[in-house]
């Protein structure tokens, strides 16, 4: 993987507007700081190779070298990645009812690996004064004070950076596709540091299709809501065009054709739907709002599992197959649409000199997403 | 006791051109002395205030010149003798002041000594007070040297009385902050008493009230009196010749630079064909000594720093007589003899001098200049200017950065002056944007915040001193906040007019002779044009970004007072608040994850890279122990332990 410093990332990444304020080079250094989801850098540093370059999802991804670390196997670009297993689940009784978004499966899991010691800290995503923001939480039962989706792009990494700093060995991360593949970066030792260790011992990946524009998108919702308090967000699925905001007394619906122009250039190149990288991902389901689909896709993360369904944390059932692919032919038009994307602007297997790219594969994977039909390529899933 | 009183007339010190000027004035008899701090000029008030008790006078740093001005001249009309002082910029503040004064006219004799600033060695600018004495129509005259200074002020203060009006005495850095020795004279043992009369006849000048109206009569009144002072220039003792009765060359100077002149004539050792004439009174000049002198050749060379001020006058005069004496050729300024920045010295005399005589000379042999230039490069560590260890002004501004980055919509800074007008670079991390006169900052920022309605969006920020906000920056912040500009200015409040000397201002409970007074609160001040206060402590500077970052989104007039006193301050250089120390096992300096942001980014001289350690160490001598680079260090290896 190619690591270049922070000056590269400041033209990369920072001027082209392809920054997805996930925070993995947030709290690395004093450099870089994340406000009111934005991450700006303060001052230029003149290292030239640094890791605020080599964990960020935008900058020289190899996914090749991923696939490899991972799962021993060059990418091969199926629209899930790998899994062992895709279930529907939703919390368990152990879990008492909260702010949970549709089944509230990540509650439960993170609740249980807190709990059993599974690790020692959870990197989250809260909410205060309508702005996403992270939060590093150790005792388990403040985990659920973080449910609910926040559809704003937050720098959730920099509170792992912090985290490791702080002497924290085993923390979990629930995270966005960027935010996973960030993490699976780090884990690489791009550095190659000889006294490297990797403090992040469980990954939750989330669904997504795209994030919002945090300092866009809070003109609007003071606009809609005025300054009352944000109990829930949701975006149901299509044919809805909608995004609806909870507010306790108030059920606000925002037009998505507002929402859409707030997306990060960033999301557009992301070829990521379900967090290829994590132990586990989660997601809605479609046609039952009070349930989650659940991707296993290591040991990890099966054991995990297991634990929370024995433990009454979790509660799982087999996926009905329209489900699931429903959900594999999302994933592919998103994997799609990126690299098309990806290549038209340049930013996909460059081979100048002083081009990098944001993305990196075997240029006949990267041709064979780009031509597959993805209702083609879900049959034989 | 204060030397400049101590010694008895007759006896030679050893005096400052401005602790001369000083002792002129006490010898005058002033009873009043009114000026605003400013670099080289602070310390004729110092020097008066340091004897105001036993001289019996008033001395005042006023809020501003313009109020100095107008301070001076209410002692004049009451009868009493005032002197008022400022640097070269003080005459721009006050001169809407004089421009009506002179008009007025004065009573009791009234001197103001602006000390002008050439080649900006304090000053963000080089301009001249000179032509204030041209254009408004008063006498000017310039002290050559240090005894000079110190007896014109004395004279001017009769000649003032003479012709009831003000005489400017222009001094210049290389007089007012050098020294030479001055015989004193005889301190005056009478005092004045108080009163302005104002009742009698409109138009009596000692007795009536005091206007600049009607214009044109006493316009006409005020020219004749410049008249009366041509009569005296022409047999002053101030203005002298040295050199051949047939010069090949005349050089023509004044202030500073006759001194230089006089030097660079011994160098070349052409005193045989080389005449000085060294003008003390420089406006208006007196035609019929000129004509003398003029007539001695036919090669003028005008010796004088920036403008051709002189240059210009004498070439009016020549133009004037040139039925008597001829045409006239000319070297100076207008020619490129002499530059027209910058200050003069004797090698630029020298080189003038051997240009027009054809002199071979070098002035510093080439091999020397050379070798000089190799071994500077090589050599001399490169030292940019910077802010003190400690100064408060540098972690302002390192939360003011940082903010207004956070912010990310190109918000900027306009400046102001002080020391924190070093904030243009890198020790302020170069945030000032835009640097001009006194309050300039808030002004510009108010004009600004005015721009929405044509598509501007960037967060304008000001920044001021504490004694700047009472100067200028009063009038601009109305105008803020009753246009309903959208700005963010912050206070820089380091409890004194810190650049010049730390002088006392208004916002201060005391006064230029260390006298009780009442402070003026800059809170409640701002609160009460009804502008947003808050004020943080720029040590703390988790807080002050987290205030200005709240400040930056409000809309209107927002006001952020920074308060932390100078690091020169006599109360805080008496102590050292934290012991502070690098752990070296824990700094990160090289890695990534720091790039030295101590050494390299916030650069306070109290921090050292150890180039063989590759650590970062805390250099004891001059560390203050502020603290505040244990909050800077991400990794927390600074450390800081609290003195007992």
């Amino acid at each position: 993987m190619q690591v270049f410093g922070s000056s590269e990332l400041i033209e990369d990444v920072f001027n082209k507007d392809l920054c997805v304020a996930c925070g993995a080079c947030v709290e690395l250094c004093p450099y870089f700081k994340n406000y009111k989801g934005k991450t700006v850098m303060l001052f230029p540093c003149n290292l030239s190779r640094g890791r605020c370059f080599a964990f960020c999802p935008k900058a020289e991804v190899d996914l090749d070298v991923l696939a490899t670390r991972f799962w021993n196997t060059p990418y091969e670009g199926t629209p899930l990645g790998k899994y062992q297993n895709v279930l529907m689940a939703r919390a368990g009784e152990k879990m008492e009812k909260a702010a949970f978004q549709a089944g509230g499966t990540v509650s439960g899991l993170m609740t249980l690996a807190l709990e059993s010691n599974l690790i020692d800290a959870a990197a989250l995503t809260d909410r205060e004064n309508m702005v996403a923001v992270p939060r590093l939480v150790t005792r388990a039962e403040n985990v659920c004070g973080c449910a609910g989706s926040k559809f704003m792009a937050a720098p959730t990494l920099s509170v792992i950076n912090r985290g490791a700093i702080q002497g924290y060995e085993r923390m979990g991360v629930v995270g966005t596709p960027c935010q996973i593949t960030a993490v699976a970066q780090m884990k690489t030792n791009p550095m190659k540091s000889e006294d490297f260790k990797d403090p992040v011992a469980l990954t939750v990946g989330l669904f997504c299709t795209w994030a919002v524009d945090t300092r866009k998108l809070l003109p609007l919702l003071a606009e809609c809501i005025g300054d009352a308090c944000i109990q829930g967000m949701d975006m149901p699925p299509p044919p809805s065009e909608i995004m609806v905001i909870d507010t306790g007394d108030h059920r606000v619906e925002i037009p998505l054709e507002r929402i859409r122009p707030m997306v990060p250039k960033g999301c557009r190149v992301c070829p990521d739907m379900t967090s290829e990288w994590a132990d586990i991902s989660v997601g809605v389901l479609e046609g039952k709002p009070d349930w989650n689909t659940l991707i296993i896709r290591t040991e990890t993360g099966a054991q995990l599992v297991k634990d929370a369904c024995r433990q009454g944390y979790l509660k799982t059932k087999p996926i009905l197959a329209e489900n699931l692919k429903h959900l594999c032919v999302a994933a592919a038009n998103k994997k799609k649409r990126a690299l098309i994307r990806a290549r038209d602007k340049g930013l996909l297997n460059t081979s100048a000199k002083d081009q990098r790219a944001v993305l990196r594969l075997r240029p006949e994977s990267a041709q064979k997403i780009i031509e597959n039909d993805p209702e083609e390529q879900c049959r034989i899933s | 006791m204060s030397h400049i009183i101590a010694a008895k007339a007759g006896e030679r010190l050893l005096l400052m051109g401005n602790e001369a000027i000083a002792r002129g004035a006490l010898e005058a008899g002033i009873s009043v002395a009114a000026g605003y701090p400013g670099t080289p000029s602070s310390d004729i008030i110092e020097r008066l205030a340091g004897v105001a008790k036993e001289r019996h006078l008033y001395v005042e740093w006023s809020t501003n010149e313009k109020v100095a001005m107008e301070v001076a001249a209410a002692a004049s009309f009451a009868g009493l003798r005032s002197l008022c002082v400022m640097k070269q910029n003080g005459v721009n503040v006050a001169s809407d002041f004089l421009l009506h004064l002179a008009g007025s006219g004065t009573r009791g004799g009234m001197v103001l000594v602006p000390c002008d600033d050439p080649g900006a060695l304090s000053s963000a600018n080089e301009g001249e007070s000179r032509h204030f004495a041209r254009m408004l129509e008063i006498p000017l005259l310039e002290p050559g040297d240090f005894q000079e200074a110190k007896d014109m002020i004395k004279w001017a203060f009769e000649f003032s009385e003479e012709i009831r009006n003000v005489v400017m005495v222009r001094s210049v850095t290389r007089l007012s902050h050098a020294s030479g020795s001055v015989v004193l004279g005889r301190l005056p043992r009478t005092e004045r008493n108080a009163f302005f009369k104002c009742d009698g006849p409109a138009l009596d000048p000692m007795e009536g009230p005091v206007f600049s109206m009607p214009v044109t009569l006493k316009h006409s009144q005020q020219q004749k009196k410049l008249q009366q002072a041509v009569a005296k220039f022409e047999a002053s003792p101030f203005n002298t010749y040295a050199g051949p009765e047939n010069p090949e060359l005349l050089i023509i100077s004044s202030s500073a630079c006759h001194l230089y002149s006089k030097e660079a004539i011994h160098m070349l050792g052409i005193a045989d064909r080389v005449g000085l004439l060294k003008m003390g009174t420089t406006w208006p000049l007196p035609p019929q000594l000129m004509q003398n002198y003029l007539g001695l050749t036919d090669n003028i060379l005008i010796v004088e720093e920036v403008i051709p001020f002189l240059e210009e006058n004498v070439k009016i005069l020549v133009a004037e007589l040139a039925p008597q004496i001829g045409i006239k050729k000319f070297f100076g300024k207008k020619d490129g003899t002499i530059p027209m920045v910058g200050e003069m010295n004797p090698d630029l005399v020298i080189a003038a001098l051997s240009k027009i005589l054809h002199i071979e000379n070098d002035a510093v042999p080439e091999i020397y200049t050379s070798r000089a230039r190799e071994l500077f490069s090589a050599g001399a560590p490169p030292r940019e200017m910077t802010f003190c260890a400690g100064c408060p002004h540098r972690a302002s501004f390192w939360s003011i950065h940082n903010a207004l980055r956070m912010d990310n919509r190109k918000g900027f800074v306009c400046g102001d002056i002080g020391c924190y007008s070093l904030a243009m670079l890198p020790t302020g991390f170069s945030t000032l944007k835009t640097l001009h006169s006194m309050g300039s900052g808030t002004g510009i920022a108010s004009g600004f915040g005015k721009l929405g309605p044509f598509g501007f969006d960037q967060p304008a920020v000001a920044v001021c001193g504490d004694s700047t906000f009472f100067h200028a920056v009063l009038p601009a912040l109305v105008n803020a906040v009753h246009h309903r500009s959208d700005i963010t200015l912050v206070v820089l409040d380091n409890s004194g007019t810190a650049m010049t000397g730390f002088q006392p201002h208004p916002g201060l409970p005391v006064d230029a002779a260390g006298n009780e007074v009442p402070a003026i609160d800059v809170v409640s001040v701002g609160r009460s044009m009804g502008a947003v206060v808050r004020v943080c402590d720029p040590f703390d500077l988790q807080n002050t970004q987290k205030t200005l970052l709240e400040l930056l989104e409000q809309k209107g007039v927002n006001i952020l007072v920074l308060k932390q006193i100078c690091a020169l301050s006599p109360e805080k250089k008496a102590w050292k608040p934290f012991e502070m120390s690098v752990d070296a096992p824990t700094c990160i300096g090289e890695k990534c994850g720091c790039n030295q942001l101590c050494t390299r980014v916030f650069k306070c001289p109290g921090l050292i890279w150890d180039k063989q350690a590759n650590v970062s160490r805390i250099d004891e001598v001059i560390c203050t122990g502020c603290g505040v680079c244990a909050s800077v260090c991400p990794s927390a290896a600074i450390g800081k332990k609290e003195v007992a």
